[in-house]
């Protein structure tokens, strides 16, 4: 074995206060790049946590809607116009909008109603706690996730509360049903989702259509387009990217947690630059030795990027079991934090890629080595 | 390889810039002959330290030419003068110079791990080298638990376990006492003896002139003698003393 990586290691570790330094340093700055990250991941995936969810095909949405939360209103003769055509086989009305709740207390939250249909063909309620999706057909019954309990002011099935002036009662709980926004879902039939939000008996949020078996969606859907007049026909795929785009980077949401990473990144790696630079300072006169014994560049380099490889694994080991501890004590929570497998590989290669850039100015300082130095000491 | 192993031909050397620039080397010719120890003595500021950092290939001269084994240092790039240095020269420091944070062993190893030796034969020819310097027992310990002699002795055996055709030491006793600096001249001497390997000294220590083949004296950056004859201990304190008077003047 080389002696490269045991003259970085003994480096590295001789001096023990400045190695925590740099792995606490290192550790914590990608703790932050994990949350912002994990952060972003779980953005993502609330973001079309409805579209995922919806037993669709294909979806109509009004013209220029922008995503699920679009408060635009389709025609309802879209859906007969969409129904005349050979291999649809259902187009399924769903009816969405924002409204206010209020708490036996009197405490008032804004809310997401989605009318969620009777029939297996809708979009109802998932994960259920307690309840059955039979009862959303009672009127003012209505579902809500477990994670809004306090905001809502709700923590059982059979409690009451208002949504915009009408009463209803909590007849199912879920789990894991969150919005993105600060805003909870709350289940409710088509018919209190059109009464509440004031939607016309002759307009809707959206269509979802279901098609016949073995009918090709993409082939339905271009004909589709050319059929209906103020709509739009997508992909649940299409609809999701396009709720995504809007959210993430119509916002300015994602770009603010992109943002954070970054500077999380650019913190990090000043931090191991600066450490890897004074570690190198340290040891000048050791390169200068081994400069003077005759070592080539690179051999200098290899010292000085196990050194920087080395402490950005041990960084890593932390910054991946707080990044997990922050995972665990978030699952539950409005505002959970996503690591997914595929994540942790991409902070593992930032980590490493930022250590190894931040040996730049430490190369850089040896390469200048005048070798020289060896008699003057 | 029959000529000189090491070869300073007509070497000047300027340093300093603007007003400070001065002339450090002057016409300097001087070659190293294998199976010998020479000494080059002179006092402070004479221009030892920039003739040995030039011979060493780590300084570029103003004028002339440097030849390692045979091979002429103009015009090469820095990598190439490294690997000129690790194939070639072996160096030994008045500071020592060695890897506080690596054994005996991996301290005179690392001098072949630099030429991408493999592990098992350089950890052999190490063990090797320390038996010749006195130290086979030493093997595993760390620089901080070996006296200054035996300090020098590691440093002795990494500038040789490569086997190159010249050593270049620079001030080897001057932080010894006078046990200890004897013990590494008597190395040093012994290692003079193979006909293939020169051994330069650089050093004020009238005490180890008894080792010298050869004594080059230099001043103001110009080579005064160069003598082949046995030189007394006694001369040699005559010459140290009188160019100490001369340079406090």
């Amino acid at each position: 074995m080389s002696l490269a990586p045991k003259l970085a290691f003994r480096n590295l570790f001789q001096d023990r206060l400045r190695l925590i330094a740099t792995v606490v340093g290192i550790g914590f700055s990608m703790v932050l790049v994990t949350i912002q990250m994990g952060l972003y991941v779980s953005f993502e995936t609330m973001v079309t946590v409805m579209i995922d969810h919806a037993n669709a095909d294909l979806w109509i949405v009004p013209r220029g809607a922008k995503s699920f939360e679009d408060p635009s209103l389709l025609d309802e003769r879209e859906r007969f116009r969409a129904l005349s055509l050979d291999g649809v086989r259902d187009v399924v009305p769903l009816v969405v909008g924002f409204a206010r709740w209020r708490a036996p207390s009197g405490a008032t939250t804004p809310i997401f109603i989605v009318g969620a249909g009777r029939r297996e063909d809708g979009l109802q309620p998932w994960n259920l706690i307690e309840g059955s999706l039979e009862s959303l057909a009672i009127p003012g019954a209505v579902a809500i996730d477990q994670s809004y309990f306090d905001r809502l002011e709700t923590s059982r099935v059979g409690e009451s509360a208002e949504i915009n002036d009408r009463r209803v009662q909590v007849l199912e709980t879920t789990r894991g049903i969150r919005s993105f926004t600060t805003m909870p879902y709350v289940f409710v039939s088509p018919d209190f989702a059109r009464a509440a939000t004031g939607t016309p008996p002759n307009k809707t949020s959206y269509f979802i259509v279901h098609l016949a078996e073995g009918i090709n969606a993409t082939d339905i859907r271009n004909q589709l387009r050319t059929r209906l007049i103020d709509a739009e026909v997508l992909t649940p795929d299409e609809f999701g990217r396009r709720s995504k785009t809007f959210w993430v980077s119509g916002t300015g949401a994602g770009a603010a947690l992109l943002m954070g990473s970054l500077l999380a990144l650019i913190v990090g790696t000043v931090i191991v630059a600066q450490t890897l630079y004074s570690s190198t300072k340290d040891h000048l006169h050791e390169f200068a030795t081994l400069r003077a014994i005759g070592s080539s560049s690179g051999y200098i380099i290899e010292v000085i990027i196990i050194q920087a490889l080395l402490s950005a694994v041990i960084g890593f080991c932390l910054a991946a079991g707080i990044g997990l501890s922050v995972v665990w004590a978030t699952a539950a929570t409005a505002l959970p934090v996503i690591m997914t497998p595929a994540m942790t590989l991409i902070v593992l290669l930032v980590t490493i890629l930022m250590s190894v850039l931040s040996a730049a100015m430490a190369i850089m300082k040896v390469m200048r080595i005048d070798p020289v130095m060896v008699f003057t000491r | 390889m029959t000529g000189p192993v090491l070869e300073a031909i007509d070497i000047g050397k300027f340093l300093g810039i603007g007003a400070g620039r001065f002339q450090a080397l002057s016409a300097v010719n001087l070659a190293i002959a294998g199976g010998e120890l020479t000494l080059l003595m002179g006092p402070s500021g004479s221009g030892k330290t920039t003739l040995l950092s030039i011979l060493g290939c780590m300084l570029t001269p103003s004028s002339g030419t440097v030849r390692v084994h045979g091979q002429s240092t103009a015009g090469k790039k820095p990598e190439e003068l490294a690997k000129l240095r690790r194939n070639h020269i072996g160096f030994v420091f008045q500071s020592y110079h060695l890897f506080p944070t690596l054994t005996a062993i991996d301290n005179v190893r690392i001098a072949l791990d630099i030429r991408g030796e493999s592990s098992e034969q350089s950890i052999k020819r190490a063990m090797e080298v320390l038996a010749i310097v006195g130290l086979a027992n030493k093997t595993g310990s760390y620089p901080r638990e070996l006296s200054g002699g035996e300090q020098q002795r590691v440093a002795i055996a990494r500038a040789i376990v490569g086997d190159p055709s010249v050593i270049l030491a620079d001030e080897p006793t001057a932080a010894l006492d006078a046990e200890n600096g004897h013990a590494v001249m008597s190395v040093l001497a012994q290692i003079a003896t193979n006909p293939a390997r020169g051994v330069l000294v650089v050093t004020h220590d009238p005490r180890i002139v008894e080792f010298a083949d050869r004594i080059v004296s230099i001043e103001d950056g110009i080579i005064i003698s160069d003598s082949r004859a046995v030189v007394s201990e006694e001369m040699a304190l005559q010459a140290q003393g009188s160019s100490s008077c001369r340079n406090k003047s």
